[in-house]
């Protein structure tokens, strides 16, 4: 294929050869201020990492809390940190515990343990934490619907384990929105949000420390979405979200603040660099003049990346060793707060100890070999990448604008314009590279055959995870008073149909030894859950 | 048009393409493709989708949780062809399900595909439970839609 005219970036910017300072000639870089300063373009911390690394969030986590505690150990001992040393579980459940699904539900077989951790009943948490010091532990897991649910479980189990609920450290997803990015049933939009607005009213009132939201671009990315999209999209779906607190008559400056973000590093180097630059720019700006926000922390986009799944070959997977790095090298010269290194073998499913361990290290190797972390910024001022900054953000600012036009972010999502933007971008991105206009090395150039033999170990859940996850739930509610497991149920019903404050009847449905599935089916019949689609 | 399930209704998947009439009138070959409920990638799917949409096939789209919904929809659509894209492993004990229920439907005439993240020792395996064929990661979507014409006959 003869290169096409002219050069692009992934999202279909204009590129030149080469950049001059009257490229960037009629902005003023006052305006970025220093590394620290409103905006933020230039990061969030004037120090760079000189004071504390990033967050090395690896996700994990694979059958009941007993594996995901050894790959928990695993890691510790391998040197996975957050900041000042404390630790950190980004710890990922299987698909039904995110669905709200108890593993003793049909729909269950075949799915427990696998891919995620099975959590569906307060025990699980009790043993998936038990011994961890939750001063000094962060927990992020990754839930999917049953973000409110998960957290009810988790204040339980650690007053239970003698904490104060407000000690506890760590960070909901909450990105209940993500109907139009994640092919899995979820609430609607409209009841998502109110919902995501509930934990975090919850959380700014009570758990001074936990991060309620995460924001993800990097869902959105993975579904199709160009970088100028992704951050467009997450800007949309952060307005969207603090359009529902303002409603629930919190106050912006007490709960942007742990407002936070995971966005995607893929493969264009600079663009997606400018596109965080861009984001934090964007959010600054948004927060205050849109919002008026007043405290700092309420306009700093703290972003964790995920280095880009769809990015990842099948074909050599050695290969992803070396995208991944490149990622890492330019998610630490972007700033950014915490970083989830993918596997090689992640094209394909979660890592074998060995290849969790070499993605580790990748982030080891960068903060401690390159010297890059020891200055903020450090391609600030190049002339293309400056220019690029104010591209992306200008063509993600007509995007927004759309949106805005469209009644805002809900309503397009509901209307399908979100999802068919992002469906005609993944055809258009997947043509250019059946037509070998994209090149993916081992994929559509550099073609080799390989003997299955070469393939990289599996990793493999036990087969009897399922049968002993079934049995402990099965326990669990044989050993529980049945009558007021129904009480609590009801008023988890009677609250959710007057559309009242939720998390005091769900953490009651906790206590009262309910499971994830039986909140979660009353919460799901009361909210709509179901697929939105065009 | 974009849509939700009622709260409680039980979602067995939506046609993603209202199929267009074709420019050239005459029967179609439909294609029923399902992906599990629980899967949460799509893009596989929904770029194959538009392929075959394009080569003037009907697709109606299944977010099954167990197979029979799969074969209920491929039965009700009088389906030519049925479809699974799976990424999230399990596609051995599925595709066993699938064609068990299949041949009691009796849908065994119908051509079964398979597509999605799906390692490479167990495609012979597949093709013992009786999937006609298997599409790794890489496939092009012009090799499958040359392959379900040559293999499909669609009656006048």
């Amino acid at each position: 294929m003869a290169e096409q005219a002219g050069s692009y970036s992934d999202a279909g910017i204009p590129l030149k050869p080469f950049y001059n300072p009257e490229d960037v000639a009629d902005r003023d870089p006052a305006k970025d201020g220093r590394p620290g300063e409103y905006p933020f373009t230039r990061g969030l911390h004037p120090t760079a990492y000189t004071r504390t690394p990033w967050m090395m969030q690896q996700v994990l986590g694979a059958g009941m809390a007993e594996q995901t505690r050894e790959i928990m150990n695993n890691l510790v001992s391998e040197g996975m940190e957050g900041y000042f040393g404390h630790k950190v579980f980004n710890v990922v459940l299987d698909n039904p515990s995110k669905g709200g699904v108890d593993p003793d539900q049909p729909e269950a077989r075949g799915h427990v343990g696998v891919g995620g951790m099975s959590l569906s009943h307060l025990d699980d948490f009790r043993r998936l934490i038990a011994g961890w010091d939750l001063n000094t532990s962060n927990f992020s897991i990754i839930t999917g619907d049953t973000c409110l649910v998960a957290l009810a479980m988790f204040v339980v189990a650690a007053e239970e384990a003698g904490y104060e609920a407000g000690q506890i450290r760590g960070n909901s997803m909450n990105w209940l929105l993500k109907s139009f990015c994640v092919d899995n049933p979820d609430f609607p939009p409209r009841s998502a949000t109110k919902l995501s607005a509930q934990l975090i009213k919850y959380a700014t009132e009570n758990l001074p420390y936990w991060n309620t939201t995460n924001i993800s671009g990097y869902l959105i990315r993975e579904a199709g979405a160009n970088a100028v999209q992704e951050l467009a999209f997450t800007l949309a779906w952060g307005i969207a979200t603090i359009e529902a607190c303002l409603e629930l008559g919190l106050d912006i400056d007490d709960f942007a603040p742990r407002l936070g973000f995971q966005i995607a590093f893929h493969n264009d180097f600079f663009e997606e660099v400018a596109k965080l630059r861009a984001l934090r720019r964007m959010w600054a700006t948004i927060l205050h003049e849109r919002f008026g926000a007043q405290n700092k922390k309420s306009m700093q986009a703290r972003v964790h990346i995920h280095t880009a799944g769809d990015t990842l070959m099948y074909q050599q997977p050695q290969n992803n060793i070396v995208r991944v790095a490149l990622q890492t090298l330019g998610a630490v010269m972007a700033g950014v707060q915490s970083i989830h290194t993918c596997a090689y073998t992640e094209s394909v499913e979660i890592p074998t100890p060995e290849q969790s361990r070499l993605a580790l290290r990748t982030q080891q190797i960068v903060l401690h070999e390159t010297n890059v972390p020891k200055v903020a910024d450090p391609l600030g001022g190049s002339y293309y990448l400056e220019n690029l900054t104010d591209e992306v953000e200008k063509a993600a600012y007509a995007l927004l604008e759309e949106i805005d036009r469209k009644g805002g972010f809900v309503a397009a999502i509901e209307s399908g314009w979100v999802k068919g933007t992002l469906v005609d971008e993944l055809v258009r991105k997947h043509e250019m590279i059946d037509d070998g206009e994209l090149v993916r090395v081992g994929l559509n150039k550099y073609q080799m055959e390989e003997a299955p033999e070469s393939r990289p170990a599996r990793f493999t859940v036990p087969p009897e995870i399922e049968s002993e996850a079934i049995r402990k739930i099965t326990e669990y509610k044989a050993n529980r008073d049945q009558a007021a497991v129904d009480r609590a149920l009801q008023s988890v019903r009677e609250v959710a149909e007057a559309d009242g404050y939720l998390m005091p009847v769900l953490l009651d449905a906790i206590r009262a030894d309910a499971t994830q599935g039986e909140v979660m089916d009353v919460l799901k019949s009361v909210y709509g859950w179901g697929f939105v689609t065009n | 048009m974009a849509y939700y399930s009622q709260a409680g209704e039980v979602t067995r998947g939506v046609p993603l393409h209202s199929p267009e009439p074709s420019a050239t009138e005459g029967p179609r070959v439909r294609v029923v493709l399902g992906k599990k409920r629980f899967d949460a990638h799509d893009v596989g799917a929904r770029y194959i989708m538009r392929k075959l949409v394009e080569a003037g096939m009907e697709t109606i789209f299944i977010r099954f949780a167990l197979v029979d919904e799969l074969v209920e929809a491929a039965v009700q659509e009088d389906a030519h062809v049925i479809a699974m894209s799976i990424l999230t492993g399990g596609h051995m004990v599925i595709a066993a399900d699938l064609m068990e229920k299949a041949r009691e439907a009796g849908l065994e005439d119908r051509l079964f595909v398979i597509g999605g993240v799906i390692a490479d020792e167990d495609h012979p395996k597949l093709h013992d439970l009786g999937i006609d064929a298997v599409f790794g990661p890489g496939t092009k979507p012009e090799d499958i839609v040359s392959y379900i014409h040559k293999n499909v006959q669609v009656d006048a």
